[in-house]
């Protein structure tokens, strides 16, 4: 192929890239933008934006010109090349291979980068720095809360994974919230704008401040709120679901001791829907003291299948292995035919990794993949599997799971370490 | 067995779209017909949303874009002096406005000591990260062209447009646009030979057919 035809070829593959992303919106979508119109003419405001944009451009042009100092910076190139992006500081944990953050002591993990972002992974979460570029950086939320301070820059690109689902971000302020065993996922928009792709939003969700996105991927749903009082009709929106009739509230800071939108607005419920709600907002002691109040053998005996699944969550949240696996094994030999029974074992190799019981964990992952080859958490029982293998036995054991890891789950979020692998056999 | 005294029954529902032409839409939103904007919307909204995401490689700003597009239809569209020419209408003003748009972004990073910005929103359709990197790289290649050059380009490569089209929607001549359109692609071809990762990206997909 001569060079003309490559770079043809190229310019070709590329142009089709781009229209193969672009999709026609939605039904949705475009009753959202007319709402949008709709208030902007009502508001009277009809001048067209880009005018405005260059009165003001052509005021700033003006003010700058008489220092002459814009042209002589251009002119040596400062401010053109920012510094890379880099780590500067780990406090409340530490960086272990792999990425993987460590917390040490209850008060979670803040990572501050050189250029003022900050990234924080609130207490008994667990979350990867999957990788740092010049450019940006990517980080993985395997599970719980994290909140993000981004610092606007339009060199740089910054990636947070949680689950499924992957948040684009440049400059902005937000939270995310993934919980792997009641597959939510929550966003929370303070500041800026991100992009949310993954199951059920759809290919994309632009978010823009005030905005939350609550997914919950077993019951099929995902709502969008406003922070605004006055919720415009159409904003909150449902995949396949029906929007709960809640109001229109933010949903609070992920982690955080109050009640979640659905908890402030449900009615008052039995113990096992009061302990999913508080399993979703983060109140593992109130189900923690609950148990210890009623006895805790009491409670494994009698708990139902789901409040037993709910308390090794709280368990597992607040540190307590021992309460977990007890809570999880109890599940299995209650529920035995239940799916809960099966979730249990993949979580029971969580709970052997919290004890750092690497092959302990690999023997229940294992488990749980002969068992649910397909099931919710297969990928991130092979992902986790593959990640202990090498710490065990090493790369080139480990590169035979990353091989199946990759034929399986291609785009799954341990795909780069499993490609690393592959390469490195 | 039918009831001949019963009348003929037929289903309204409220706020369906209007089975107008465009010139019967033109005359209403001339006339301000509190439906036409809405009908407008609908009609037309698609395609300026999907030109202008294409060509700026961000979903949201091609949703700000088609605001104002609309904005400016709705204010200009007594000004239309064939009624039936009203789609051609609205894409000649969102060709303007994505030019104008452009040409803001340039300012604004030369402004700004830095290059114009692209959060490339596209390509969510799939999870494929290897081609959101493609197109990420791609557009901050688009971000360095001029403004009629890159709109050129989009619309020549992306759109599918015949030169003489891409003339009459951006008032140029054909030859200018030509000249563009080879500008444009040389560049962006030299660009990517300079950026190895892109290079070979691009030949991996195209199946080592480049290599």
């Amino acid at each position: 192929m001569t060079e003309p035809d490559r770079s043809e070829s190229r310019l070709a593959a590329l142009a089709g890239l781009v229209r193969l992303g672009v999709k026609a919106p939605t039904p949705l979508a475009l009753d959202r933008g007319f709402a949008s119109l709709r208030a902007r003419l009502a508001n009277g405001s009809h001048e067209p934006r880009f005018r405005l944009r260059v009165l003001a451009l052509a005021a700033w042009l003006l003010a700058c010109l008489g220092g002459g100092a814009l042209f002589a910076a251009r002119r040596h190139g400062l401010a053109r090349s920012p510094a890379p992006v880099a780590v500067s500081r780990v406090e409340g944990g530490a960086i272990l291979e792999g990425g993987y953050l460590a917390e040490v002591g209850r008060a979670g993990v803040r990572l501050y980068f050189n250029e003022g972002s900050q990234f924080a992974l609130m207490p008994g979460a667990r979350g990867r720095l999957r990788s740092v570029t010049p450019e940006g950086a990517r980080l993985a939320l395997d599970h719980g809360s994290a909140s993000f301070r981004i610092t606007p820059n339009l060199d740089r690109r910054w990636w947070v994974e949680a689950g499924p689902f992957v948040v684009s971000v440049k400059g902005t302020r937000f939270s995310v919230r993934w919980d792997p065993t009641v597959e939510e996922f929550v966003v929370r928009l303070t500041q800026g704008k991100v992009v949310v792709s993954g199951p059920i939003v759809g290919d994309e969700f632009v978010l823009r401040p005030g905005q939350n996105l609550e997914v919950n991927l077993s019951k099929h749903e995902s709502v969008i709120r406003e922070d605004a009082e006055e919720t415009p009709p159409g904003v909150a929106v449902t995949a396949s679901a029906p929007v709960p009739s809640a109001s229109a509230a933010p949903v609070p800071e992920p982690a955080a001791s109050a009640p979640s939108v659905r908890a402030s607005a449900a009615p008052p419920t039995a113990p096992a829907r009061r302990w999913r709600e508080a399993v979703a907002g983060g109140q593992w002691d109130r189900i923690l003291s609950d148990v210890e109040r009623d006895g805790v053998d009491q409670s494994l005996r009698t708990l139902s299948n789901e409040e037993l699944f709910e308390l090794a969550d709280a368990a597992r949240y607040r540190r307590r292995p021992d309460l977990a696996r007890a809570a999880l094994l109890a599940e299995r030999e209650r529920f035995p035919s239940s799916s809960r029974a099966v979730d249990a074992l993949f979580l029971l190799g969580r709970v052997e990794e919290l004890e750092a019981r690497p092959r302990a964990a690999i023997e229940r992952y294992d488990g749980y993949l002969a068992l649910a080859p397909h099931g919710t958490y297969a990928a991130e029982a092979l992902g986790r599997k593959l990640i202990l293998v090498e710490e065990t036995a090493g790369r080139d054991a480990a590169s035979r799971v990353a091989e199946e890891y990759l034929s399986r789950f291609p785009s799954g979020s341990y795909a780069d370490a499993a490609r690393a692998l592959s390469r490195a056999r | 067995m039918s009831n001949p005294a019963r009348p003929s029954l037929a289903l309204v529902v409220a706020g369906t779209r209007r089975e107008v032409s465009d010139a019967e839409l033109a005359r209403a939103l001339v006339e301000k017909d509190t439906w036409a904007a809405a009908e407008a919307w609908h009609r037309f909204a698609p395609m300026v949303l999907t030109t202008a995401e294409r060509a700026l490689g961000s979903k949201s700003d091609a949703e700000d874009l088609a605001q104002e597009v609309f904005v400016r239809v709705l204010r200009n569209v007594m000004t239309l002096r064939h009624p039936a020419s009203l789609r051609s209408f609205v894409y000649s003003i969102t060709i303007r406005t994505l030019k104008s748009e452009l040409r803001y972004r340039r300012v604004k990073a030369w402004l700004s000591f830095g290059p114009t910005e692209t959060l490339a929103e596209l390509d969510h359709s799939t999870p494929d990260l290897e081609a959101r990197e493609l197109l990420q790289k791609f557009y901050a290649m688009l971000d360095r062209l001029s403004a009629r050059d890159r709109l050129a380009f989009v619309l020549r490569r992306v759109e599918c447009m015949t030169v003489e089209e891409i003339a009459a929607a951006m008032e140029l001549s054909p030859s200018t646009v030509k000249r563009s359109l080879a500008h444009a692609s040389a560049r962006l071809a030299r660009w990517i030979e300079s950026a190895p990762a892109v290079a070979e990206l691009l030949d991996g997909r195209l199946g080592g057919r480049g290599a």
